[in-house]
Formats: structure tokens, C-alpha cells, sequence
């Protein structure tokens, strides 16, 4: 047996194709499948209404008031409506806090506020399932910053609205679309805990395999096809160009 | 035709459609996993320090801000090269307002923007060049224009995008980034404006892939067999 390159190629290509097989598979189903999902959907975009618009109150109160309410030095302060009030949201080195606008009162965002804020802006008029804290996050909740409230609805896609519980902001909505996507992404990624990251060892190295596997796959094509594979397309032309050599030949 | 022909066969002329695309898909995988996703983001290139507290006394009162900005939306007390500013949203538009003196800042001029983005950059590349971008180039294009485009020496070209409304830093780019987006394109084959992931051909490509691996996969079964035992000749 001589062991030319063409030879070794194929070998080595039906030896990653053994080993790798799998999950080469795994990545063009997941792939095929976030393709055919809407990622509208899968972001849950129509879900969250935008911010309803509300005149500055006449009484605002002043900045010391806030910095006392708040307990301590304030590296940020922001102020602005949250859904039927403004409010100001003052960093501090403990924290964020959230303060009355027109009262100067803390608003401590509990289960009942955060259901309030979470129906306010969404977007269909489906009821409120569950209230539940989120200390430590979720697959759900990985990108948010926690603590929150997890809202959920009884609408079609079985929306959870999740509101900070420093803030009051809506921070996302996750929707059966986008529960169903983050599988795909999970095997697409290989990240099978946190579905996060896509910079571990395992799926570098399986890239670096896989792209050997799609190189030498490509090298392989130019000594797959023979005349035999192409002849329905050749055989026509070659027998027409032909008869027009003979008729040619015939006229002159 | 027998069945280990037509796998071959099968396997072969869906390769034929795929191969190329499967090379970008792999190769453009490689970049993404092997360069982390943080310094994609450049956020070593901003400088990573805790605010200053602001010192509350003499700033203009936030009731104020309505007048100085009719149809206030939001505001924001922030801290800007050291000083105390106000970063509004109203139905003029972002503005940006010296907390303590209530005079309009913005729109910022060049000076401004670069003072703004050097004081953020964390390495110590100079300023290259400032440009008043007014048609969003594609490495911004969901950002809002007009914006100062604040280039810096240093590898990978590092630049920042500053709102001359906010001063705000937006966006910042570098050469890695611009490469990670260049592969994503190919990734998710949009090459137009590399943000769709449904579209036409990524849908028919895919299942393309699924055939051709699910192909490869049949045709592993015929292409392992066990060394011929040599039958000892009955005697």
C-alpha cells in the first residue's frame, strides 16, 4: 500500500470524521435551527413596551435631600420616570438606590412593585403566574445584573419579564422561543453548565479539529470527481459540437 | 447503485455545494473561540476606575433642568474630564450642561471629544486622528450620527466613538474586533450589513451542512473494516 498524500488525506479526513462526527453534526443541526428562529423572538423584542413618557413633576427634590435619602456619597445620580412616577437612581459605593422624585421617599422595589413594573410594560394583557426573587443568576438571568424579580406570564410564549430589584428597570425578557434557542446555543457553544462562554479549551481545540476536517473534506473534492460524474452535462455538449464538426466537414 | 456508492455519492455532491462555506464556517470559528470574547470588546482598552463622589453643593438643582431643557425626558449627574455635568435626554435631544454653571456644553468640538476619549483610553497611544463621522461606518452602524470618531496609536488601532451631544463614550473598535465582525459575516453569511441570522441562505446552508455531516456519518459505516482473518483451509 503506498501511503501518497491524497491517501493520507482521505484517511485522516475519515479519522477526524470518525472522532468528530458527532458533534459536527450537533453544530449544523443547532446552527440550522437559530437560523430558522426569529431572533426578534428570540429576543423577545415586541414582548417589553417602551418607556412611557411622563411630565417633569413641579416639585423636584433638591440634591442634598437625595444624597441624605440615599445614605452616603453618590459617584452617579440619574433621574427619570419609572412608569408612574420619576424617580431618582443614585449609585453609591453600597449600592444603587432609588428615590422619590417628588417625595424624597426610598422606594423599595419588593414583589408587589416589581409585578406592578413588569405589567406596565408588557406588552400583551396575558396574568401574572409568579413572583419570584432571583439572588443567583440563571440561564435566564447570566447577563443581568442581580439581584431581580422573575415575572412570569401566562401569555402563549410563557414570557418572564425580569425587573432589577435595585433599580425597578426591566432588564430582559425570556420567551419558550428564545428557551428553545438557548439549547441550540448550549450545543452550539459547548458550554453544557453555563451556556456562556465560547472561549474554553474543549471547543477550541474541536474548532481547530473541525476545521481540519472541512479543509481536508475540500482537498478531497478535486480527486472525487471522474468524467463519469459529470457526464449528463458533458456527453449533450461533446455529441452537439460534434455533429457540427461533421456538418462543417460535410459543407466544405 | 449499492448503498455504500450512493453514500459516497451523496456525501460527495453535497460536499461539492458546502465545502467552501463549511472551511469559513470552521476557520471563522476558530478566530471566535481562540481570541476571548473580553478583548473582542476592548474592554481592556477603556480605563477600568471607580467614579469620584460628587460633591453635591453649589450644582445647579435638577428642578432647573426643565427649563434649561424644555421636555425633559431623563438626566443624568455624571462626572466628565473631572468635572460635574449633566447628560440630558429631551425632546430637543441628548444635550450635555455643566452641573454647576447650567451652561449648554454641547455640541463638543474636536479639542472636546479627544480630551474626553484620552481621558478613558488605558493605554498610552496618543491621538492619531479626530473625525466628525456623519454617516454611521458599518463597525457603528446601529449607533446614532453625527459622532466623533477619536483614533489612537497602539496596536490593533484602537478608536473610540464619542456623542459630541453626551460626550459619552458609545462604542470602541480595534482592529480584533473589526476582524471578529468580518468572520461573523462569514459565519452567518449576511454580506451586507452581518447582523441577520435568518436569512435565505444561512436556512438552506445549514440544512445543507446537516446532509452532508449526517452523509458523512453513513458513509463512516462502510469505510472501517476489519482486517480479512485469513481462514485456515480446513483440512
Amino acid at each position: 500500500m503506498t501511503w501518497s498524500p491524497m491517501f493520507l488525506i482521505r484517511w485522516l479526513h475519515k479519522w477526524f470524521g470518525l472522532v468528530l462526527g458527532l458533534q459536527f453534526l450537533l453544530w449544523s443541526v443547532s446552527g440550522a435551527v437559530m437560523a430558522l428562529l426569529d431572533h426578534h423572538k428570540v429576543a423577545a423584542e415586541d414582548a417589553i413596551l417602551p418607556v412611557a413618557q411622563l411630565p417633569a413633576p413641579a416639585g423636584i427634590q433638591p440634591l442634598a435631600r437625595v444624597v441624605e435619602t440615599a445614605g452616603g456619597p453618590v459617584t452617579r445620580l440619574q433621574l427619570k420616570p419609572l412608569y408612574d412616577r420619576w424617580v431618582y437612581e443614585a449609585t453609591t459605593a453600597s449600592g444603587v438606590r432609588l428615590v422619590d422624585a417628588a417625595s424624597g421617599a426610598l422606594i423599595p422595589i419588593d414583589g408587589s412593585k416589581a409585578r406592578e413594573l413588569a405589567v406596565a410594560r408588557f406588552s400583551s394583557q396575558a396574568p401574572v403566574v409568579s413572583v419570584t426573587h432571583v439572588a443567583k443568576p440563571t440561564l435566564e438571568t447570566r447577563d443581568m445584573t442581580l439581584p431581580a424579580w422573575r415575572v412570569q406570564f401566562a401569555d402563549p410564549d410563557n414570557t418572564a419579564v425580569i425587573v432589577s430589584a435595585a433599580t425597578g428597570e426591566v432588564l430582559g425578557a425570556k420567551n419558550d422561543t428564545w428557551r428553545l434557542w438557548d439549547i441550540a446555543w448550549m450545543l452550539h457553544i459547548m458550554d453544557y453548565k453555563e451556556r456562556q462562554s465560547f472561549n474554553h479549551p474543549l471547543i477550541i481545540t474541536l474548532a481547530f479539529a473541525a476545521a481540519w476536517l472541512a479543509l481536508s473534506g475540500l482537498i478531497l473534492l478535486f480527486r472525487s470527481f471522474r468524467r463519469s460524474d459529470v457526464a449528463w452535462v458533458l456527453d449533450p455538449i461533446e455529441k452537439m459540437t460534434e455533429k457540427r464538426k461533421t456538418a462543417r466537414v460535410e459543407a466544405g | 447503485m449499492r448503498w455504500p456508492a450512493l453514500a459516497r455519492s451523496t456525501h460527495k455532491w453535497l460536499a461539492l455545494i458546502v465545502a467552501i462555506q463549511a472551511v469559513f464556517w470552521t476557520l471563522s470559528g476558530v478566530y471566535m473561540t481562540a481570541v476571548h470574547i473580553d478583548i473582542i470588546h476592548g474592554d481592556r482598552l477603556v480605563k477600568a476606575v471607580a467614579p469620584p463622589p460628587i460633591a453635591m453643593a453649589g450644582l445647579v438643582e435638577p428642578a432647573h433642568l426643565a427649563h434649561l431643557a424644555p421636555g425633559l425626558k431623563s438626566a443624568t449627574l455624571d462626572t466628565q474630564l473631572g468635572q460635574p455635568v449633566y447628560v440630558v435626554q429631551a425632546e430637543g435631544g441628548p444635550a450635555l450642561f455643566d452641573a454647576r454653571t447650567g451652561q449648554k456644553m454641547s455640541p463638543l468640538n474636536a479639542e472636546q471629544a479627544a480630551a474626553r476619549a484620552k481621558a478613558l483610553f488605558a493605554e498610552d497611544g496618543a491621538v492619531v486622528s479626530t473625525q466628525y463621522v456623519t454617516k454611521a461606518p458599518l463597525e457603528i452602524q446601529t449607533r446614532p450620527v453625527p459622532i466623533w470618531r477619536v483614533e489612537f496609536e497602539g496596536a490593533w488601532k484602537p478608536t473610540f466613538y464619542i456623542s459630541p451631544f453626551t460626550g459619552e463614550l458609545v462604542s470602541r473598535r480595534h482592529d480584533l474586533w473589526r476582524t471578529f465582525d468580518f468572520v461573523w459575516m462569514l459565519h452567518i453569511m449576511d454580506y451586507d450589513d452581518r447582523q441577520d441570522v435568518n436569512n435565505l441562505l444561512i436556512r438552506v446552508f445549514t440544512w445543507l451542512a446537516v446532509a452532508t455531516a449526517g452523509t458523512g456519518g453513513w458513509l463512516l459505516l462502510y469505510s472501517f473494516r476489519r482486517k480479512r482473518r485469513v481462514r485456515k483451509a480446513v483440512a
